[in-house]
């Protein structure tokens, strides 16, 4: 569960918090089950943030975008949508933690993607993948 | 830093396309409401600098760093 596609090249509509120059993205897997990936910047090799789905760690979650969101993506059908929760790597699953409450959501059909702000003070930026 | 006085119901129009209303005062909690384009970002400063510092940790993790994540992950009892 939680498997993500590979994408060669994401468009940013608005460039990630911290790191205003960096535009474009490969998506791509980092080990065999496609479970965790990487966003690496196409500006800068030695960018790259560590992403997975939200799906084995967080089942529950369902962000909900705004309308605004929803347009600048381009994004016509649900099912083109991937979530990805931007981790921040520690040694052990108890220590390495996601960020939901900004996730980063790819249209794939039209390969746009923006680290979305959800509007809900009560997610966490750092939430430990495993209690 | 231009300073301004407004009453609630009263506007600041910046640029072409901003315009700031003053929604509600209660104590020390003003509630504003911004209409701007798409275009222009619109977020609460500290939350942004939250995010731009959370970020800023998550990038470009070390190779070993990855290697015992993807491990960890490998071999997480409650795998499906």
């Amino acid at each position: 569960m939680g498997a993500m596609p590979e994408i060669p090249a994401i468009e940013l509509v608005q460039p990630l918090p911290g790191f205003p120059e960096m535009r474009r993205f490969a998506l791509v897997q980092v080990d065999d089950d496609g479970l965790l990936c990487e966003l690496r910047s196409l500006e800068d090799e030695s960018l790259r943030f560590l992403v997975m789905s939200p799906v084995p760690f967080f089942p529950d979650y369902a962000p909900e975008v705004s309308d605004e969101v929803v347009e600048e993506l381009q994004i016509t059908s649900s099912g083109d949508v991937i979530v990805l929760l931007v981790l921040n790597a520690g040694t052990s699953l108890a220590t390495t933690t996601a960020n939901l409450m900004a996730p980063v959501v790819v249209n794939t059909a039209t390969l746009r993607g923006l680290q979305v702000i959800l509007d809900d003070p009560t997610l966490p930026l750092a939430a430990p993948l495993v209690a | 830093m231009l300073v301004l006085s407004r009453r609630v119901g009263e506007r600041v129009v910046v640029g072409d396309d901003v315009t700031i209303t003053v929604l509600e005062v209660r104590g020390d909690v003003v509630r504003i409401g911004i209409d701007a384009p798409r275009s222009v970002a619109v977020h609460r400063a500290e939350l942004l600098e939250q995010l731009e510092s959370v970020n800023r940790e998550a990038a470009s993790p070390s190779d070993d760093a990855v290697a015992s994540l993807s491990q960890a992950l490998r071999s997480r009892p409650d795998k499906s």
